[in-house]
């Protein structure tokens, strides 16, 4: 009873990367089927994969180590994944030359402020360091904030299950604040997206008008490259100045 | 032959970024040093765009999938999850809340905060 595994084939492990794809492929194309932003949001393909899979291995008592170990295919394939990500970035350079140093500084001061935030909280919470280090590097996409985190000592897959979460509150509730506040220009609500709420928040800024998603893209694709820069520099000066 | 040029610029600069990584004993993570690598190479433009796209536009289109595993590995963490969880709620309600209003006040202060269709 306490250990499941033993009942289950070891020869079924070799199913767990043909098992993830099509799993993810199946939500993705329901949720390409969805129309309504809300919903859409809900329906998040990677969200609902990972529920799924972490159910899954909680509920049958499966160690997360084997399916680590299994699926080491694709967590090797992330790495040469996120240097193609200097294509998006290139194609969004050329768009924004204009505008690059307003965008280039408000990111930035996005990013330091959303460290701080969390560095303050791990503070007030009196969190252990690893959950501290965990929360520094939210404000950015999943690949980045895993490679981030591990090189602070946090638990990056923690952190990548907050910024998904992160980016489900950006997509539902986003636009409802930046209304609220009275920022309706175009520019600032995707710029403001782009920079806190990532991939997630962008699908839901393409939804809401198409020139905030364009500029939510920019933005999402700077934080990329500037979250890669700040925060591991950014995060060992607050250790060591506030702590 | 596009196919294995367009794999060959991400890998290399993958491996020199993990060369100088290891040289320099370095934390930082070398696939994000790849990234800025190959963007200065677009930039310059001795990388062209349609001799990396054939490889870089598919691996981005599905790499929501590689980066499945390791967030399920929260499941190892449950029991800190279950002890700080009003710790990690404020951080997932603040970190995003206060960057919001920060992000677009700052850029409303720039180009106001009127819709400028």
């Amino acid at each position: 009873m306490t250990n499941l595994t033993t009942s289950i084939n070891p020869s079924l492990w070799w199913l767990t990367v043909p098992f993830i794809i099509i799993l993810f492929i199946a939500l993705r194309a329901v949720n390409l089927k969805i129309n309504q932003s809300i919903l859409k949001s809900l329906t998040n393909p990677v969200f609902l994969s990972i529920g799924i899979i972490a159910l899954l291995l909680v509920n049958l008592k499966l160690p997360y180590s084997q399916f680590a170990s299994h699926s080491q295919l694709l967590s090797w394939l992330l790495e040469p994944a996120i240097v193609a990500l200097a294509l998006p970035l290139y194609q969004q350079f050329m768009h924004v030359r204009k505008n690059l140093l307003l965008i280039v500084a408000t990111c930035s001061i996005g990013i330091v402020n959303a460290t701080l935030v969390a560095f303050v909280l791990s503070i007030l919470f009196a969190v252990p360091s690893q959950l501290s280090a965990s929360v520094a590097a939210l404000s950015v996409t999943t690949p980045i904030t895993l490679l981030v985190t591990d090189s602070l000592g946090g638990i990056s897959s923690l952190a990548a299950a907050m910024v998904i979460f992160i980016g489900l509150l950006g997509a539902l509730f986003g636009f409802i604040l930046l209304k609220l506040v009275k920022i309706y220009n175009f520019e600032a609500q995707g710029i403001a997206i782009g920079t806190a709420c990532h991939a997630i928040g962008t699908a839901a800024a393409i939804a809401e008008h198409p020139k905030i998603g364009a500029f939510s893209s920019v933005a999402m694709a700077l934080s990329a490259l500037l979250t890669a820069v700040i925060v591991p520099l950014l995060y060992p000066i607050l250790v060591n100045t506030l702590l | 032959m596009k196919y294995l040029l367009s794999s060959a610029i991400i890998l290399l600069c993958l491996a020199i970024s993990k060369f100088i990584m290891h040289l320099l004993d370095a934390s930082f993570p070398a696939p994000l040093l790849a990234m800025v690598l190959l963007l200065t190479l677009l930039l310059l433009g001795i990388v062209k765009e349609h001799q990396l796209a054939p490889c870089a536009s598919p691996i981005l289109n599905v790499m929501p999938i590689f980066f499945i595993p390791a967030g399920v590995g929260f499941i190892e963490h449950l029991g800190l999850i279950k002890s700080h969880w009003p710790f990690l709620t404020a951080v997932i309600l603040l970190v995003p809340l206060s960057s919001l209003i920060l992000v677009a006040s700052l850029v409303g202060y720039f180009k106001g905060r009127a819709n400028n269709d």
